[in-house]
Formats: structure tokens, C-alpha cells, sequence
């Protein structure tokens, strides 16, 4: 017995002397990530509506949680994760004590319940995304309540369940009540404060602090050694993380391989460049994009495209390998889900894989479409692709210029459909225009709002067919894809009605979804269902390339892979 | 004499230009507001994603940008402000649209200054030599390089100028640090390559027209007496044909500079990360800040009235026979 403890002692100071003979690690050296996607809009993120806004903030504020690459919840602000009801009605946020504001005022539940009463919900602010926290009772969207608890906890209480709400409330970012009730009910004010617009306050929720910001050039954060989830480490590891805009794709990837900047995305056609540089390390990480072709199903499509199996045989004669190929240079992976192949909630078990193997067939594609009278017969056995008038099948497609990627996956859409005799006629139109002019529809003769979804009957300004576009979708909330394809969704801009679909996405809503099992059986019926229906072709899940250099450690790649990035470090 | 017809004519110059400027913020104004798209278009895709009402919300954020008002009262209330020195709030920036110009100004006028004076000086040399020496080999390899420099593209040569002095060579940075002090040694060096970049094309046009405009003048009367009464030929050709030779050169010089101010250095500025007004006023003009967009027209039509100005006084000094009255 004796011998063991001395062997016990013995193992704890070599662990200990191990442990303590490790050099610390320093802050040091200045991070700077490059991007050639713009620059945001503002710092005041309530009144944003792009994603660099949020980005920037959130440098300096942290959300309630995170996720890692696996889907894990890491906690941050909140001290343990969202409890939710039984009858999934209540949610329970406890946050940290040792939050705080830049006075050095503690960051209480009331500055949260504040913010989404106060500022969210309210009307003079406008904020664009309040629907987040609505829902729909007794046909009429209303505000969920939030109720502070005490001085660390609050509630959200809902009247109708919502079994992914939950991933909504990990996201909410606190204003300071202290601060934002000078400028309350004054919107030009509020947009003007000089403390939301500096990141005055953000104290020790974020990683970094606010230090300069050059509009079209650079963001400059410096670290926050008061950070509250890692000042006993030392961390952030940087002592400036620095968001630098470039023009261009070029230049981007020239400062990359000159050692300009320490990080930046890496477009597929350079990878052979780089995976050669020694001093720069590539990591391939799944992405929650995926390119679709959209069929116009409204009355101002070819009519053909009514019918499933039209659809069908239209995405049988697609080679989605092909476009993986030569458009994404063999980043990415053929789709067949709505659902984000990173999701915890993806299942390929039963889907209809148009587009490979043997549901990739152009014969069989033309024998349908023989079948459902849109092609006919020739004098030597050929089939002739027709429309209803029997003339040479013509088709538009559409997507936005001066989007490379989804320009060339349209060029080979043509070429593909050109080899079962449709001729298909590309349009490539700026981003506003195609939302205006061929995403939003109204009823015609009526004085309706142009919307995305108008309901039946309802028409884009301009005539289309196809439509190439690439969307993001949350992984871990599949149920908001209701949006595109339920009957009343609000983006179905495509006019895909089907009662069974609607459903199923009623179904994943609903209580009984609460349990995670009988959430997971209805997407995967859905899941089927859809790749069977073909509302849409789902071409391709795109993967993402990150260039970093080589003496930056800590790094984790995934489909998360920023969740740990105050931990990383220069070597 | 001339003193007075020079100031007249100033002062009613000065005054067309307010007025010409004043229509052109009235036009441009206009057309913004009438124009297709809007300030809220950012929000459609991401608000429909979320199954929230597009036309509710695009109403509420241009109630926000007080773009709900009639265009008469959105035009006199920015007159308004603008007497009083208000040019408004950029929404795409979030900063006063005063703060902004005058934080970036300066980027785009460095550039612009040195990439002038760079091509003027050197343009104008080669031109000279080359039109004295015609149909020697330096003239034909001038006359090649001029063709190729007009016929590069800005944005192509900035990037092989960074691929090769900036990656291959590390002789420079392959951007634009806004961090190193505007008046230093380190700036000025940093601003080489965009200064090439930007300045061989007006370098290799001021090279032509220099040499048209000297062989044009060498074959007149003037210049023949000029020699015959044994003036040295380095008089002949600064003194006599240079001068005579340098008034339409001013036309073209000032006629570059008007557009390159807020058109032509911006490809430059984008290449090398040069955060200038052209760059601002481009992003301006795709995120519908009315404001931003606004105020850099008026700047830049103000401008080049007065760059115009400028030109037709020094043409009064280089040739005294010139008048106004």
C-alpha cells in the first residue's frame, strides 16, 4: 500500500513537472485574415443585413453558445446550455456572472430580455430579422415573452412549439440597457450612437477589442486580456486580429503565398498552387452550401415542369459528377438532400440519386419525356425532345452575373441538355434583378405586393425555367427549409405546392418532434420524399478550402473550424 | 487690364459652376430615387430565407432611411442639411458622409498627384525626344512602348506588377498598409507599383500626343526662321515649338486628370487595396447609400468645372493672345 502511494506521489510530480516544464503560451504576432467578400456595412449589428456586420461584432461579443465541428454546444456566455420545458414551451437561459460591460457593470439577464423587448420587438427600431422570434398564433404572428428571472436567468416562453427554436436563442447577443435607453425611440440617433458604432461596450465578452476600422481596407481588433472565457489560459494568443479587404481574388491569393496575410479562403482552381507551398498549410472542410437548379413551376414556365417526372427525367440527364469536377475542381460532393451533408441531421438511406449512376441516363431521360408526350419518334428509331406544340424544346435559365461558379455550372447545364436535343437559353442578370424581376411574383391584374411567394398563380415580371443558385441552409435546423418548399413558404419563388411535403415540415414543427428519434425518422421521410419530388435539382455540396500560414497552431478543420480560433497561436 | 477681364471672368465662371454643379446633385438626386433598386434590396434574400414579408420590411427600412417621404421633401430637406454643412449618413458605412470623404480622399489624391506627375514628366520627355529624333531607334522604341503601355489594361499589369516585384521578388508589400504615416518614405515606396500601374497608360498617351504635337510645330515657318536667325537648337525646341506644342498637351493633361479623379484610379485602387474615394464611391453606388453616391458626383463635377478653370487661365499665360472679354 505504502508502495503505491510513494508511486501515486511519484506519477503526480512527473505529471506536474511535465506540465509546468511547458512554455506558456504568449500573445504575440498580428493575425490577419484576408477576404475579398466586402466589407461590412456597420458595427451597430442590430441594424445589419449582411453577414460581415455580425462577423465583425461578434469578435468582440460573444453569443450565448457555440458549436464545435462535430455539433457539440460550447458554452460562452451562458453558464450552462438552454434548458428547455417538457411541453417544449419554456426556454430557461442561465448566463455567467462574470460578464461585463466595459463600465465594469455586470451583464445581467435584464440586458438580454431588454434587448429582444426593447430593441428586437420593437417598432421604431425596425429590426429585419424580429420573425426569428415570432410565431404564428391563431393565424397572426406574435412576439414570444421574455421574462427576466433573476439577476443571471431568463425566460423565453412560447405559446406553439417549436422544436428548433432553441438553436435560435444559442445566438442572441446582449445590447447594454445602460447604454441603449439614451438613444431608445430615436432611431437616427440609435444609428448614429457613437458606443454602438465603436464597439465601446463590449467589456470582457469577446476575445478582441474594437481598435480601428478603415471603411474598404481593414478592421483592426486588438486582444482582450480581460476575456472571460480564457484569461486564466492567457488567451486570445494574438495580440491583434486584423480583417483585411482585398479587390480581388488575385491579389487575395498573392498576399497569401507573399506571407501578407496569415489566412484566407482559397478558390478550388488554385489549390494545386498552393497544397505545393510549404509555408502554407490547406485544410478542405465541408461547407453548409449547396448550388441548386431551381424549375420554374408557375404559370410562366414551360409547363412540363409541373410534372415530376419531367423534373426527374430534366435532372437524370444532369451529371452532377461532371459539374463537381470541372466547376469545383473536385471540391465538393454530388447532393441529393435539401439537408447540409454536415448536418446531424443528413441520411442518404433511401434518397433518389438523380444525376449518378444509374439514375444518370440520357436515353432513359428522352424515353420519359416520349412517355409524357413531350418528345416524339423519328423514321430511324431517335427521340426528339418537343414541346406541346411540337416544335424543338427551348429552355431559359437564369442566375446572377458575375458569380463564376454558378455562370459555368449553367454552361454545363446546357451542354448536358443539349445532349437530349433540349436547347437551353442562358440569362445571367444582376443580383437585384433577378430578385426583383424573376424571384418575386404577384397574381397578375391584382395590386399585390411583389413577393416571393405569392401563392398559386402568381407570377415572376420576367418568364424563366431554370435557375441556378446556391444556398446556405442551418445544419442543425433543417425544419426552416420549410421556407422553400412548403406551400406557403416564403422564398418557394419556384411555386413547388405538394400537401405531403407541407406535412412533413407541419410534422418536424410540431411536438411530437421534441423527441430527437421521431424528428430524425420525419427528415429522412422528407428527405426521400423531396429527392423523389425534385422541386428542385440538388446539384452539389460544395467544400471549402482554407489557406493559413504554416506557423499558426491549434487550428481544428471542420466544418466549425473558428469555434476555438482564440486558442490558436504562432509557433 | 488683363487683370480685370481675368477676374470678371473667374467670378462668372465660378458661378456657372455652382450653378452646373447644383444640377447635376438635382439630376443625380432624381435618378437615384426614381431608379429600380433600393437601399432595402440587400435585405430581400435573407428576409424571405427567414419567411419574413419582404415588401413590410422594405417599407420599414426605408421609413428608416426617411426614403418613405415624397422625393421633393427628401430633396429639400437634404438641401437643407447640405447648406448647413450636413452631407448626410452613410448607411452602407456607418459614418457621416463628410467623415468619410475626408478619411479617403487623401488615398485616391496621392495617386492620383504622383501617377500626374510621373507620366507628365516622363511622357512628355520621351515624347520631346522622340519627335526630335523621328524615325531614329529611339523613336521607334518609344513608339512600340507607347502602343503597348495605351493597350495594357490597369488592372492586368497591377496584378503581374504585384506577382512580380511584391511575390516573386518581396521587394514590396502585395497591398496598400494604410498604417505606415501618408508622409514617409515607406509610403511613398508602397506607392511604386500602383503609381506604374496607374501612370503608364497616361504616361504612353502624353508620349504620343507630346511627339504629334512637337512634329506638328518643328515643320512650321516660325521654327525654320527661328534657326535660320542661328538661335541654338535647344532654344528652338524648348523656347519656341515646346511652348507652342504644350497648349493642347494642357487640354489632354487636365482633360486625364478630370477623369481619372473618380473613374480611372479606381481599377488601381481596387488591385492594390487602395481604400480611395474610388472604391467608396463604387461600393456606394452598388448598395444604394444615395448619400455617399450623391456627394462624391457633386464633389467630383465640382472639381472638374474647376480643373477646367484652371485650364482655360493657364492657357491666357501660355499664350498671351488668348482673352476672355
Amino acid at each position: 500500500m505504502a508502495k503505491l502511494k510513494i508511486l501515486a506521489i511519484f506519477l503526480v510530480t512527473i505529471s506536474l513537472l511535465a506540465c509546468s516544464c511547458q512554455p506558456a503560451k504568449e500573445a504575440s504576432g498580428v493575425f490577419i485574415s484576408g477576404t475579398s467578400a466586402g466589407d461590412a456595412e456597420t458595427l451597430n449589428w442590430i441594424l445589419a443585413a449582411d453577414s460581415a456586420s455580425f462577423g465583425y461584432a461578434g469578435h468582440t461579443v460573444d453569443s450565448l453558445v457555440t458549436y464545435d465541428n462535430d455539433w457539440n454546444v460550447r458554452l460562452h456566455c451562458a453558464a450552462r446550455d438552454i434548458e428547455v420545458s417538457e411541453d417544449g414551451l419554456v426556454y430557461t437561459v442561465v448566463i455567467r456572472d462574470d460578464l461585463r460591460w466595459s463600465d465594469g457593470s455586470p451583464v445581467t439577464a435584464e440586458d438580454y430580455v431588454y434587448t429582444l423587448k426593447n430593441l428586437m420587438f420593437s417598432d421604431w427600431l425596425n429590426y429585419p430579422y424580429k420573425s426569428d422570434w415570432q410565431e404564428e398564433v391563431g393565424g397572426e404572428a406574435v412576439f414570444i415573452t421574455p421574462e427576466v428571472v433573476d439577476e443571471t436567468t431568463f425566460s423565453l416562453i412560447r405559446q406553439t412549439v417549436d422544436p428548433e427554436f432553441v438553436y435560435n436563442v444559442r445566438t442572441l447577443v446582449p445590447y447594454p440597457k445602460y447604454i441603449a435607453v439614451k438613444y431608445e425611440g430615436d432611431v437616427k440617433a440609435f444609428t448614429e450612437a457613437p458606443e454602438f458604432n465603436n464597439l465601446t461596450y463590449t467589456g470582457n465578452l469577446g476575445p478582441y477589442k474594437f481598435l480601428e476600422w478603415v471603411r474598404n481596407d481593414k478592421f483592426v481588433l486588438e486582444r482582450n486580456p480581460e476575456y472571460y472565457l480564457a484569461k486564466d489560459v492567457g488567451a486570445p494568443y494574438f495580440e491583434q486580429y486584423i480583417i483585411k479587404m482585398f479587390g480581388t481574388a488575385a491579389t487575395l491569393h498573392a498576399a497569401l503565398e507573399a506571407g501578407d496575410i496569415t489566412y484566407t479562403g482559397i478558390d478550388p482552381a488554385k489549390m494545386g498552387k498552393f497544397r505545393e507551398m510549404d509555408w502554407i498549410n490547406v485544410y478542405t472542410v465541408p461547407t453548409r452550401s449547396c448550388l441548386l437548379l431551381a424549375y420554374n413551376q408557375r404559370d410562366n414556365g414551360w409547363a412540363g415542369l409541373k410534372q415530376k417526372e419531367v423534373r426527374q427525367a430534366l435532372s437524370m440527364a444532369i451529371d452532377k459528377e461532371l459539374i463537381v469536377e470541372q466547376v469545383l475542381y473536385g471540391f465538393g460532393e454530388p447532393a441529393f438532400s435539401f439537408i447540409p451533408k454536415p448536418s446531424p441531421w443528413y441520411m442518404e438511406e433511401g434518397l433518389a440519386k438523380y444525376g449518378v449512376g444509374p439514375l444518370l441516363d440520357k436515353e432513359t431521360a428522352k424515353e420519359r419525356l416520349l412517355e409524357l408526350g413531350y418528345a416524339v419518334k423519328t423514321a430511324d428509331g431517335s427521340i426528339e425532345v418537343r414541346d406541346e406544340e411540337g416544335k424543338p424544346l427551348k429552355l431559359t435559365l437564369v442566375t446572377n452575373a458575375g458569380n463564376e461558379v454558378n455562370e459555368d455550372v449553367c454552361h454545363l447545364i446546357r451542354e448536358e441538355l443539349a445532349t437530349i436535343g433540349i436547347e437551353v437559353e442562358l440569362k445571367f442578370v444582376p443580383w437585384a434583378t433577378e430578385l426583383r424581376k424573376y424571384l418575386m411574383n404577384k397574381i397578375p391584374g391584382t395590386d399585390q405586393e411583389p413577393r416571393y411567394n405569392n401563392g398559386v398563380g402568381a407570377v415572376s415580371e420576367e418568364p424563366w425555367d431554370m435557375l441556378v443558385i446556391l444556398f446556405n441552409t442551418h445544419p442543425l435546423s433543417p425544419s426552416g427549409s420549410d421556407v422553400f418548399y412548403s406551400t406557403k413558404g416564403g422564398l418557394n419563388f419556384w411555386g413547388f405546392f405538394n400537401p405531403q411535403v407541407d406535412g412533413l415540415f407541419r410534422q418536424a414543427k410540431s411536438a411530437e418532434a421534441l423527441d430527437e428519434e421521431v424528428r430524425r425518422e420525419i427528415y429522412a421521410e422528407l428527405s426521400v420524399l423531396m429527392s423523389e419530388e425534385q422541386p428542385v435539382d440538388f446539384l452539389a455540396f460544395q467544400l471549402a478550402n482554407a489557406g493559413f500560414q504554416s506557423n499558426v497552431r491549434g487550428i481544428e478543420p471542420g466544418v466549425n473550424m473558428g469555434y476555438n480560433y482564440h486558442l490558436w497561436y504562432f509557433e | 487690364m488683363k487683370k480685370t477681364w481675368l477676374r470678371d471672368y473667374i467670378i462668372k465662371r465660378l458661378l456657372y459652376a455652382i450653378i452646373i454643379a447644383w444640377g447635376i446633385l438635382t439630376v443625380t438626386f432624381v435618378l437615384l430615387r426614381i431608379g429600380p433598386t433600393s437601399p432595402a434590396d440587400k435585405y430581400l434574400a435573407n428576409l424571405a430565407a427567414r419567411g419574413q414579408d419582404a415588401a413590410q420590411v422594405i417599407a420599414a427600412v426605408e421609413a428608416r432611411y426617411g426614403l418613405d417621404q415624397p422625393i421633393y421633401a427628401q430633396y429639400l430637406n437634404y438641401i437643407g442639411n447640405l447648406v448647413r454643412g450636413d452631407w448626410g449618413w452613410s448607411f452602407s458605412t456607418s459614418m457621416p458622409v463628410m467623415e468619410l470623404i475626408q478619411t479617403h480622399w487623401i488615398y485616391s489624391f496621392q495617386l492620383i498627384l504622383l501617377s500626374s506627375i510621373f507620366a507628365g514628366i516622363i511622357g512628355i520627355l520621351i515624347g520631346i525626344y522622340s519627335a526630335v529624333r523621328q524615325y531614329s531607334k529611339t523613336d521607334y522604341i518609344a513608339t512600340f512602348f507607347s502602343f503597348i503601355g495605351i493597350s495594357i489594361p490597369n488592372f492586368w499589369l497591377g496584378v503581374m506588377l504585384i506577382l512580380l516585384f511584391a511575390v516573386q521578388f518581396g521587394l514590396f508589400k502585395t497591398y496598400y498598409d494604410t498604417s505606415l504615416p501618408l508622409f514617409s518614405l515607406a509610403n511613398l515606396k508602397q506607392l511604386i507599383l500602383p503609381v506604374i500601374t496607374l501612370g503608364t497608360g497616361m504616361l504612353a498617351g502624353y508620349t504620343r500626343y507630346t511627339r504629334s504635337a512637337m512634329l506638328d510645330n518643328l515643320r512650321k515657318e516660325f521654327v525654320r526662321t527661328a534657326r535660320a536667325k542661328g538661335l541654338p537648337e535647344r532654344t528652338v525646341i524648348g523656347k519656341h515649338v515646346f511652348r507652342n506644342a504644350i497648349l493642347p498637351l494642357i487640354t489632354i493633361i487636365m482633360f486625364d486628370l478630370g477623369s481619372i479623379v473618380f473613374g480611372g484610379a479606381y481599377l488601381t485602387e481596387i488591385v492594390f487595396g487602395i481604400p480611395g474615394l474610388g472604391q467608396i464611391s463604387f461600393n456606394a453606388i452598388f448598395a444604394d447609400d444615395y448619400a455617399v453616391v450623391v456627394a462624391v458626383t457633386l464633389i467630383a463635377a465640382f472639381l472638374i468645372l474647376m480643373i477646367n478653370l484652371v485650364t482655360d487661365i493657364t492657357y491666357t499665360y501660355l499664350d498671351p493672345r488668348i482673352r476672355y472679354d
